[in-house]
């Protein structure tokens, strides 16, 4: 069973994200609604996910921010990373792609394939 | 009086005078160094001026173009974020994933997915749209097959118009691998998609969407037929207006965005091309047309026109140098075909060699008088990618040079000069390989033409004095001014080569301004020109039209002074990438 880790502040579209993973792959899902609440959630080795989807703009730490402070951390270091964001432009794509995330997906996403994007960025065959 | 000392006086008069001369002499021949040296070190002072108000310039424009970038960000952002939660939250209800919804709450769930979906492609358009009109869209230009783009349409678009019922082909009558022109793949393939999309959306059930391909000397042609509804004659302009469509409700029951062929158009006029409606001949139904130009940095040949151009023979040495020597031997002997003359290198460090002992050599006659000075090196063809000293090595000890950095440089090489911009900052040409006789020709010929003195600044003016008042504002920035009096004049020095800029008065002698922008724009090289209008004469809004080459401003004589024609004329000259522009041209 995967285990997708959500960061995302704003709560309704960390709501529709769950539900459209769960709902449609069966993920098992954990939220959190900031850069920092997503690091100690990907802490816990109890429950360490195999993939985090996090937002790009998010108040505090952003995505990129909290992205290299997981690197920094060698328990979740290893966990791929995939941004989600509403910027769509050329350059706002270059920057995030220079980061070493595991890929960028865009938003407005669609729930009945958010899945399978993410699936196909990971090289997921299941 | 003896003889004696009258000639003794006479000698001694003559010694003061030839004395008294050569101080003069002396003294004036100091004067001339003295005054060489201040025009020198003027010349110096303002060439540094200008690259510090270059630099301030530059500076202001990335500030705003980031401001402007930040903004359309934003508005982005902020619109996406919540459709995000909505298009999830009606995708998933309605996929029935909560479980099943009665028949009119799903059509109602439908309603509000279309729509959503709508929004969103409507918010993508306009910052398309906005992205291109600010310019923070630059085009990324190469060499391209424009069959392979068409075919890439036509498959993309397959499965929507197998949906349709709509049969969908493709025919060229040109052989498919000889339709290259230069642009940006991604853009055109957008246009030629959405066209597609159209003429599927359009057409009913059982009918055909043809493309068509052709070309001739200076233009690719593409057609796309459909069977459909056909547009009214007097809409057939107005589609290509932001939110157009021929009947109000096409918009929600097409989907459409009403911005789709305004984005079209946009694509096209940036490409210097154009992109227009009509009704089919024989049946009902609509073709579009797109027009391009093959060349977008020099033309192949000259334009068929009105204005006879001789079909022009090189001239000069040119110095070829790439590793293979296959492609070294092809391009020597197409160049001398053309009457180039050739020498040849296999490695940077030969380039250096040759071109250091040509600069030596030039100028003064060997040591026996015998043999005539050597010929200078008059463009230098580089490959980049070679062992050893790489083409972006020896490029830069060429500059670095000052016996070398006058000489032309045109790159040779696989990327698109886009990839590599400093690079293609330092060489005045550049070819992107595999690349046709025509192009390489079109662009020796070009660089050679750009190196040769001719003025970046074309002003078309027939007012002598206010012209010269002008000619000396750009010449004091260090700009090259050409100025013709006559329309005949203005032809005959752009048939020379493009001028960075045109600024143009309507009323000449010998004819209007029009007719100079009507055979402009039939020139491929020429017709996106950036142009100012600087007249006394009115102009309509269709006028206006008329006289659109590239970016182009109007300016009334009336109401705006020289002096601020000419600052515009400068940022605009500055806006265009031109490697070949010295700040100052040293001419002590």
């Amino acid at each position: 069973m995967r285990l997708i880790l959500i960061i995302d502040d704003e709560d309704d579209i960390r709501e529709v994200a769950a539900l459209s993973l769960e709902a449609t792959a069966g993920w098992d899902i954990i939220t959190a609604s900031s850069g920092a609440a997503g690091i100690l959630a990907a802490s816990d080795p109890e429950r360490r996910p195999h993939a985090i989807l996090m937002d790009v703009m998010m108040p505090g730490m952003d995505g990129p921010t909290t992205f290299r402070q997981m690197q920094q951390n060698p328990d979740i270091a290893g966990i791929p990373v995939l941004l989600l964001t509403a910027k769509v432009q050329g350059v706002d794509q270059r920057r995030f792609a220079g980061l070493g995330v595991a890929g960028v997906l865009f938003k407005p996403f669609d729930p009945l394939t958010l899945a399978a994007q993410i699936s196909q960025a990971l090289g997921w065959k299941d | 009086m003896t003889a004696l000392p009258s000639t003794i006086f006479g000698l001694l008069l003559a010694s003061m005078f030839l004395l008294g001369f050569l101080t003069l002499r002396l003294a004036a021949r100091g004067r001339q160094q003295q005054r060489a040296i201040e025009r020198l070190t003027e010349a110096l002072r303002r060439s540094h001026e200008y690259a510090e108000q270059q630099k301030n310039k530059l500076a202001q424009r990335s500030t705003l173009d980031t401001a402007k970038d930040e903004f359309i960000s934003t508005v982005s952002h902020e619109l996406r974020t919540p459709l995000t939660s909505i298009r999830g939250a009606l995708g998933l209800l309605s996929a029935g994933v909560l479980g099943s919804v009665d028949a009119k709450a799903q059509n109602l769930l439908r309603i509000a997915s279309t729509n959503t979906e709508r929004l969103i492609r409507l918010i993508n358009d306009i910052l398309d749209l906005e992205r291109m009109d600010s310019g923070l869209a630059p085009l990324k230009l190469r060499r391209c097959s424009f069959y392979d783009l068409a075919r890439e349409a036509v498959d993309t678009m397959t499965a929507m118009a197998d949906g349709a019922g709509i049969a969908l082909d493709l025919t060229s009558s040109a052989p498919r691998d000889s339709i290259y022109f230069d642009a940006d793949p991604d853009r055109i393939l957008q246009v030629l998609t959405n066209l597609l999309s159209n003429a599927i959306k359009f057409s009913s059930a059982g009918s055909a969407v043809s493309v068509q391909i052709d070309s001739d000397i200076n233009s690719v042609l593409l057609r796309v037929v459909d069977q459909g509804r056909g547009i009214p004659l007097d809409k057939l302009e107005a589609v290509f207006d932001r939110f157009q469509q021929v009947e109000h409700a096409d918009a929600s029951k097409k989907g459409g965005t009403g911005l789709g062929l305004a984005i079209c158009r946009s694509i096209i006029q940036q490409h210097g091309g154009a992109i227009w409606a009509q009704p089919n001949q024989s049946g009902p139904g609509t073709t579009l047309w797109v027009q391009l130009s093959r060349s977008a940095r020099a033309s192949d040949t000259a334009a068929p026109s009105t204005i006879e151009v001789s079909a022009r023979r090189g001239e000069g040495l040119v110095l070829v140098c790439d590793d293979d020597p296959g492609i070294r031997v092809v391009v020597a002997e197409q160049l001398r075909q053309h009457g180039y003359e050739i020498l040849e290198a296999g490695t940077g460090e030969e380039v250096l060699a040759i071109a250091k002992q040509r600069a030596a050599k030039a100028g003064a006659p060997s040591s026996n008088g015998r043999h005539a000075p050597a010929q200078p090196i008059s463009a230098i063809l580089l490959d980049l990618y070679m062992p050893g000293l790489g083409g972006w090595e020896t490029l830069q000890q060429l500059k670095a040079s000052s016996a070398t950095s006058g000489i032309p440089v045109v790159i040779l090489s696989v990327i698109p000069s886009t990839e590599r911009a400093q690079l293609a900052g330092e060489a005045q040409g550049w070819v992107q390989k595999p690349f046709s006789e025509n192009l390489l020709l079109a662009e020796l010929e070009r660089v050679l033409r750009a190196t040769g003195g001719t003025g970046q600044i074309l002003l078309v003016e027939q007012d002598q004095q206010l012209a010269q008042a002008m000619a000396g504002g750009f010449q004091r920035a260090g700009v090259r001014v050409d100025h013709a009096c006559t329309l005949q004049q203005a032809v005959d020095r752009c048939l020379l080569g493009a001028p960075d800029l045109l600024i143009l008065d309507l009323v000449l002698p010998d004819g209007d301004g029009f007719s100079l922008v009507d055979w402009l724009r039939r020139q491929p090289a020429l017709r996106t020109l950036p142009l100012v209008v600087y007249t006394g004469r009115e102009i309509s809004a269709a006028e206006m039209l008329r006289l659109h080459l590239g970016p182009t401003r109007f300016l009334d004589k009336a109401k705006v002074p020289h002096g601020e024609v000419e600052a515009l004329a400068l940022t605009m000259v500055h806006q265009q990438p031109n490697p070949t522009a010295a700040p100052v041209a040293l001419t002590a």
